[in-house]
């Protein structure tokens, strides 16, 4: 499936990745986020699981885990910003600890409250909040 | 002539028994003469006697007297029979006797002696007979018990004709001498070990030439190198420093400090491998002559361990403020349902399960639980009934900590819906938890909660928290299927995964 351009008006046609090892974790981003009006693009807690999903071309936008059951994220948020798929990175570690690979991402503490989260999803669409590298 | 009634004879043995006796006389009248003799010991009624000659120079006798008096070490003669003959003023003060006690009578009544080694006694005496002299130490034990420590030098006085040859014994008290020789080779011995068995390297360095004057074993044990070719070395030729302006500066530093510090060299080694060390350099002084001591202590374990804290503490904030997050949402999920009391109870109920989750891979480092006392923990309330009304079957199986904490949030869920609704809410209701391993071409754990003798189980009509905790969160804590049956005869509660997935590395796999 090809890429859709999201805006304010299509929102609710917006099928958001949601990449997390934590299942009380994903299942609550998952809950809020079709409460919200989203689609599920789908729910990963490994590398591999989100790296197929991006593949298969059905997502526009993605909430990761930096942290995936102590192996990094970055490999997904490379992918996402190869094909300038918007996403934001919620993390337990704080920001400095982080590596390379989200330079730049927009990152989201946890606990986080998921209104909060629910927004800045929202965001990703609204104003180009990220300069995505490789993006025009 | 007049015959004697003294036979002939007789009187012929007696004469040249005076003959030889007068041949003796003049022997030793000669020997006195000659200034052979000193002095002499004769035999009387009240035992023997000493008799010193004045000689032929007077005057010659009373000064090397004199000067045997006053000489430090003990002088002592005996004759043949081992009587003092002659002590001097030294061997007086030093065994505690007046020459006029000891004069005549056995050298034993000075002291007695103690041999070192057993075999000195007869090594003595045979140097003695056939050198002449002996040399040693042993140990004599005066009169008032004190023990000396002595060198004595013991020579056999020349032949006096007649007499059984004598002995002169110049001792020298060693005690002291020794017991500071003692301590200094204790004290030698103690820092020797120090030197060789640190676990820090240790170099001692000429702070004029710059080089290594002497290495101990742990230091050529870093460096790889034998002791030999780090002796003669500067510190930049064995890799220490990175070349010679360096060691100038050090040894520069030295010289205003007295102490030079580095936290962190590199030091490369003989095979090329790199370590971290800390490297503290002394100036001293020994016996007036100036020397370097440098401790190098190998910091690259501790960097190592150093490194470990950090990644731990990042880790350590991952999984707390993970665990909040899960925390935020048990709150919002338990919120759905019931008054702010029931609210508080529900959640801290649930926050005490987890936290008992936390509580098992914290003491088993993250490395696994073992699925008993997982099940042991989250049914904690009910620990009375385990083995009676809670049966627990299963192998061994250790699970990884992600799906430990899955199954065990599953496992208090079902727990507090039994006590509520199920098997345990009333008096005779069982559990039966079970769980195994099967081995095919991929292995599969599974597990199943059965009750039975509870009150009828009512089809719930709306999906709570604890429905999705038993079924899509334990689900995707281990990969696999959860399925729940409402049966009218109790709940039943099967949750089945890949092995791979469920159970902790290299734990509780074939091989």
């Amino acid at each position: 499936m090809s890429k859709r351009t999201i805006t304010r008006d299509n929102l609710s046609e917006a099928r958001i990745l949601v990449v997390e090892d934590e299942p009380m974790l994903a299942f609550a981003f998952e809950e809020s986020l079709v409460e919200a009006g989203y689609e599920i693009a789908g729910v990963a807690s490994r590398v591999g699981q989100a790296l197929k999903i991006i593949e298969r071309g059905e997502c526009d936008a993605a909430i990761i885990d930096a942290n995936l059951a102590g192996v990094s994220a970055g490999p997904i948020a490379s992918a996402l910003a190869a094909l300038s798929i918007p996403y934001i990175v919620v993390s337990g570690y704080s920001q400095e600890q982080q590596q390379g690979a989200f330079h730049g991402a927009l990152f989201i503490q946890k606990p986080c409250g998921l209104g909060d989260l629910i927004r800045a999803v929202g965001g990703l669409f609204v104003a180009p909040l990220l300069r995505l590298p490789g993006a025009p | 002539m007049k015959t004697s009634t003294t036979p002939k004879s007789s009187l012929r043995a007696e004469c040249d028994e005076l003959r030889v006796r007068l041949e003796e006389a003049e022997d030793i009248l000669a020997a006195i003469r000659s200034g052979e003799v000193d002095a002499l010991v004769v035999e009387s009624a009240s035992g023997p006697r000493l008799f010193t000659l004045p000689g032929l120079d007077a005057e010659t006798n009373r000064f090397r007297g004199e000067i045997l008096a006053q000489i430090s070490d003990a002088v002592i003669v005996s004759d043949g029979e081992q009587r003092v003959i002659y002590l001097n003023a030294a061997a007086e003060q030093l065994y505690g006797v007046a020459a006029s006690e000891a004069l005549g009578r056995a050298v034993s009544n000075l002291y007695s002696i103690r041999w070192r080694d057993p075999d000195d006694e007869a090594a003595e005496e045979s140097d003695l007979r056939e050198n002449g002299e002996w040399l040693g130490e042993k140990e004599h034990v005066t009169q008032s018990g004190q023990a000396l420590c002595v060198e004595s030098r013991v020579t056999m006085m020349r032949e006096i004709p007649g007499m059984p040859r004598g002995r002169l014994a110049v001792i020298r008290d060693v005690t002291e001498r020794n017991e500071h020789k003692d301590k200094v080779r204790v004290s030698e011995i103690r820092y020797r070990r120090l030197f060789e068995a640190a676990h820090d390297g240790v170099l001692l360095l000429d702070p004029v030439t710059g080089k290594i004057i002497e290495a101990n074993p742990f230091m050529s044990q870093m460096l790889s190198y034998p002791h030999d070719y780090l002796i003669g070395k500067e510190l930049y030729e064995i890799g220490l420093l990175k070349d010679a302006g360096a060691s100038q500066e050090m040894f520069r530093k030295l010289k205003s400090a007295n102490e030079v510090r580095y936290d962190n060299l590199p030091l490369e080694g003989r095979d090329g491998q790199h370590q971290e060390v800390e490297v503290v350099a002394n100036l001293y002084d020994e016996n007036g002559r100036p020397v370097i001591q440098c401790n190098i202590r190998d910091i690259t374990e501790r960097k190592r361990a150093e490194e470990h804290v950090k990644l731990l503490m990042a880790e350590v904030n991952h999984r707390a403020k993970n665990l909040l997050a899960v925390v935020a949402v048990m709150a919002q999920q338990t919120a759905k349902l019931g008054d702010p009391a029931t609210f508080a109870l529900r959640l801290s109920d649930r926050i005490s399960g987890l936290a008992a989750g936390q509580d098992l891979l914290v003491k088993t480092e993250w490395q696994g639980i073992e699925m008993a006392d997982l099940v042991e923990a989250q049914l904690a309330h009910f620990r009375e009934l385990i083995g009676t009304r809670v049966l627990l079957e299963g192998p061994p199986a250790r699970l990884a900590s992600a799906s430990a904490q899955g199954i065990g949030m599953a496992l208090h869920e079902l727990a507090t819906n039994a006590a509520k609704y199920g098997a345990l809410s009333n008096r005779e209701g069982k559990v039966h938890i079970r769980w195994q391993l099967t081995y095919g071409h991929d292995q599969i754990f599974s597990m199943s909660w059965e009750e039975h003798g509870g009150p009828k189980v009512p089809i719930p009509t709306r999906k709570g928290f604890g429905q999705i905790v038993i079924g899509r969160m334990a689900e995707a804590a281990v990969n696999g299927s959860a399925v729940i049956d409402f049966r009218e005869k109790g709940l039943s509660w099967n949750l089945s995964a890949p092995a791979e997935d469920v159970l902790a590395l290299a734990l509780g796999r074939p091989q």
